[in-house]
């Protein structure tokens, strides 16, 4: 357990630098970029002189490294400064969307594993049989599709065509959503409302498949080719020796082993797929931080792209720092070096 | 202790879960417009914040009108009506309005709105937190006071001649708000809990996805007959379409023009595709490629712009030789712009130009801000091509446009959407083609003259003659090229039905089930 909160620590530490340049580069970028952040956020009669004016209270016309100073200090006290479009706190509107957005990257994730480590293997199961191709060909076309267009293909097919699951939202308009935590699955158990919470799940199975959906194969492939590898080793001719059954050989020798490289690919995917919500929250009018996101960048909202592309690189950090944990957990030999 | 969990406990267990589950589970969408007394709208954009006079969203307008009162309202083919201003009197010299407010008007938290409301909305508040940079403030800064004189009772003293302030009444951002309530719970209280006096109020708001209101009982106009208004902020078009087609909305806007057709044809729907206030145009430079007069009228002549409806719009968008559209004060049916194909060839001929030896211009459009625009832009590289002016077309941004009209850096001829929820020409020429004004990317001061003499009349029709006039001279001088009026696209059940306004206001209090 020591050494598990000894790597998080580190993890931790390493993430500052990490943090700083990432957002040094985010405001170097978004100041770089040939759109005047004031565009949309001044009246249509405004003149000339009058926008200048509102640009320097806003201090856009002090030097870049100037703005990024006083920004960084301001962050530091959590205070992200106030949206151009909403002309309210940055903070508050992340507040407001970032529960929603991990509890469907969490629901995400889990189907992503689950998706991905049973169609790893079944994969594997199937070696050496004419139903490998078939799975092989299956795995590739799901990857090959981009998480949006499932999400547009879901909401054609289960949303409209067989009318099974709802698509828009949260939770439907007869319900009144409510508000604790933010995150609406807790806050309808704490109000022990059952049918919000089930409401609400239902609401977030499409836009949860669609991501978990295209980023399980390569979580399957690697999965197969690494139990392939594991199933190479001795031991588990041994264990076969000793009258072990398959089956017991492969969940409890191969698998233990063969989830190693799987579980670092698993911290990459699930990167990817916090990143992946931004689209899925547009098509799904899902009120996360993707949505956010996708209407400040539109909008030219500099304050919101960058405090909101901040978390996103926090949450990749700590997806990846609980990934490393867990790698301790499963793998002893990497305690105490 | 250890304790073994047997099979039969497992499945035991999931039993229950499976059951617990679909007692719980809701077996079928429980969509509020199942009663009819309530509409769901899947609509395109959200609020961006609550307090109407902050910023100036004209996709908000309906949403806002329907929890607001301006001062002045509009009915459907455009033209001015009382609301909370029951009467008013513009002096001769443009520069005092005499305003008498309704006595009936009920906040919805039970106060009484009164002049000093209006008051101060338009002048105290501005004033007071500057901090807050009202669109207001920019849009009324030539108000100079507002004495109240009594309860429904002020005057509006203005530093300079505003002959639009009745249309700016009743346009963006102009809504009445309750100085009380806003000043005991400061601004940000307001953005949370909105108090307005319109037909409906707020009951709940989440941000990017759910608005829903209620009909305000003690509301001094005509009662709404919905009474609870779902508005589901879904900004994917194809989402859109899905929500109506799976009957999770009962009414939706700006779906694609083609989609609006096919929905039409759909048992149970019915779809509109409405020409509004929004023109789709050329805003011209004077100088560079396009400083030869002959090249801009070449430009205008070579543009079937019929073609471009029936290609673009299912032939909806009504093919324009004016700013002002069909419906709107300055518009002159008799003044045509003829596609005219020979005479832009011989106009080009005449400065030295033909498809061998083309006149070489720079074109930007958006790409994705309105229905087409880059096809429309292409489409429009191609007919020039065939006349003898080649135009290198480049996709900008939406805000990308802004910065460069600020800085005057646009190309020659730049493709473009412009709304006007009022109709008036000074919101049209007078914004388009006004050189001292950030809209215009004509800086010639042939038209700029004209306009800003406009600006002074104060006396309505001579100010619509002069606009119309103006607006004829300029494009006569090639000073802007209009193409098309836009349409917005509704579709819904069949049996609802809505009010329609000229300019695209889509307003729940108007919406009945048949």
């Amino acid at each position: 357990m020591s050494d598990v909160v000894r790597v998080l620590g580190q993890r931790f530490i390493a993430a500052v630098p990490i943090l700083l340049v990432v957002s040094m580069l985010l405001f170097a970028v978004l100041r770089m970029i040939p759109v005047d952040p004031l565009a949309l956020s001044v009246p249509p009669n405004a003149t000339i002189e009058e926008i200048d004016k509102i640009r320097h209270d806003m201090g856009f016309d002090r030097p870049i490294a100037v703005q990024y100073v006083v920004w960084l200090q301001n962050t530091v006290h959590l205070d992200f400064g106030r949206s151009i479009q909403h002309r309210d706190s940055v903070a508050g509107l992340i507040a407001e969307t970032l529960p929603a957005t991990i509890e469907l990257a969490l629901f995400a994730i889990v189907i992503a594993s689950a998706l991905g480590l049973a169609g790893g293997l079944y994969l594997f199961h199937l070696r050496g049989r004419p139903g490998e191709v078939v799975a092989d060909l299956a795995s590739t076309a799901i990857m090959s599709l981009p998480e949006f267009l499932w999400g547009l293909l879901f909401i054609l097919l289960f949303g409209v065509a067989l009318d099974w699951l709802p698509f828009i939202g949260r939770l439907s308009p007869a319900f009144s959503r409510p508000v604790h935590s933010g995150f609406l699955l807790i806050d309808a158990l704490i109000d022990r409302r059952f049918d919000i919470f089930f409401d609400a799940l239902k609401h977030m199975i499409l836009p949860a498949f669609a991501l978990g959906l295209s980023f399980s194969p390569p979580i399957m492939r690697v999965l197969r080719s690494s139990l392939h590898d594991v199933y190479a080793e001795d031991y588990i001719q041994q264990a076969r020796l000793r009258g072990i059954g398959e089956w017991r050989i492969l969940v409890r020798h191969a698998t233990k082993n063969a989830i190693l490289p799987t579980l670092t690919l698993m911290g990459v995917q699930f990167s990817f797929l916090f990143g992946g919500t931004l689209l899925i929250e547009v098509i799904y009018s899902y009120p996360g931080m993707g949505n956010l996101m996708v209407e400040a960048v539109r909008n030219a909202d500099l304050p919101v792209t960058q405090a909101v592309g901040l978390v996103y690189c926090i949450a990749v950090l700590f997806i990846n720092a609980v990934v490393d944990a867990i790698y301790l957990v499963l793998n002893p030999k990497l305690r105490r070096r | 202790m250890t304790k073994q969990i047997s099979r039969r406990a497992i499945v035991g267990l999931f039993a229950s879960g499976v059951a617990a589950a679909t007692v719980g589970w809701p077996r079928r969408h429980a969509s509020a417009a199942d009663a009819k007394d309530s509409v769901t709208i899947a609509w395109p954009s959200d609020i961006v914040t609550w307090d109407p006079n902050q910023r100036f969203t004209p996709d908000a307008q309906s949403i806002f009108k329907a929890v607001y009162d301006q001062p002045l309202d509009q009915n459907p083919d455009l033209s001015l009506r009382p609301n909370v201003i029951k009467s008013w009197t513009v002096s001769a010299d443009g520069l005092r309005i005499d305003v008498e407010l309704r006595n009936d008007i009920v906040w919805h938290n039970g106060d009484k709105l009164t002049a000093e409301d209006f008051r101060y909305t338009f002048f105290e508040r501005v004033r007071k937190y500057p901090d807050l940079k009202l669109d207001i403030g920019n849009s009324w800064k030539e108000i100079s006071n507002i004495e109240v004189q009594s309860a429904t009772n002020a005057v509006v003293t203005l530093s300079a001649p505003k002959p639009t302030a009745p249309q700016w009444f009743s346009f963006l951002g102009s809504y009445v708000v309750p100085m009380k309530y806003m000043e005991q719970v400061g601004v940000e209280g307001f953005r949370q809990k909105p108090v307005g006096s319109g037909p409906y109020r707020l009951v709940e708001y989440q941000l990017n996805s759910r608005i829903v209101l209620e009909r305000f009982e003690q509301y001094w106009g005509p009662k709404p007959k919905i009474k609870r208004v779902i508005y589901e902020i879904i900004k994917d078009p194809s989402a859109r379409v899905a929500a109506i087609e799976s009957g999770k909305a009962d009414l939706v806007i700006n779906v694609p023009v083609r989609e609006a057709t096919r929905l039409n044809k759909v048992a149970g729907l019915a779809s509109d595709l409405d020409p509004i206030t929004r023109v789709i145009l050329f805003q011209c430079r004077n100088d560079l490629g396009f400083a030869d007069e002959n090249v801009r009228l070449a430009a205008h002549h070579a543009i079937d712009k019929q073609a471009l409806s029936k290609a673009f719009y299912e032939g909806a968008a009504v093919p324009l030789s004016m700013l002002s559209v069909p419906g709107t004060p300055a518009y002159d049916a008799s003044f045509k712009f003829p596609y005219d194909p020979a005479k832009a060839t011989a106009l080009l001929a005449k400065s030295g130009h033909s498809p061998q030896n083309p006149a070489k211009i720079k074109m930007a459009a958006t790409n994705g801000h309105f229905p087409s625009d880059f096809d429309i832009a292409r489409a429009i590289v191609a007919m020039w091509k065939k006349v003898g002016i080649e135009a290198e077309l480049e996709a900008i941004e939406y805000p990308k446009y802004f910065e460069l009209n600020r800085g005057n850096k646009l190309p020659e001829a730049t493709l473009y959407s412009w709304d006007n929820a009022t109709g008036d020409p000074e919101i049209f020429a007078g914004y388009l083609l006004h050189p001292k004004r950030p809209f215009s990317a004509w800086k010639g001061m042939d038209v700029g003259e004209k306009l800003i003499e406009i600006a002074t009349i104060v006396d309505y029709d001579k100010r619509v003659q002069a606009y119309k006039e103006v607006e004829k001279f300029a494009i006569a001088r090639g000073a802007t090229i209009p193409l098309l009026q836009s349409v917005t696209t509704v579709a819904r059940k069949a049996s609802l039905g809505y009010r329609k306004y000229g300019n695209g206001w889509i307003l729940p209090q108007t919406m009945d089930w048949a």
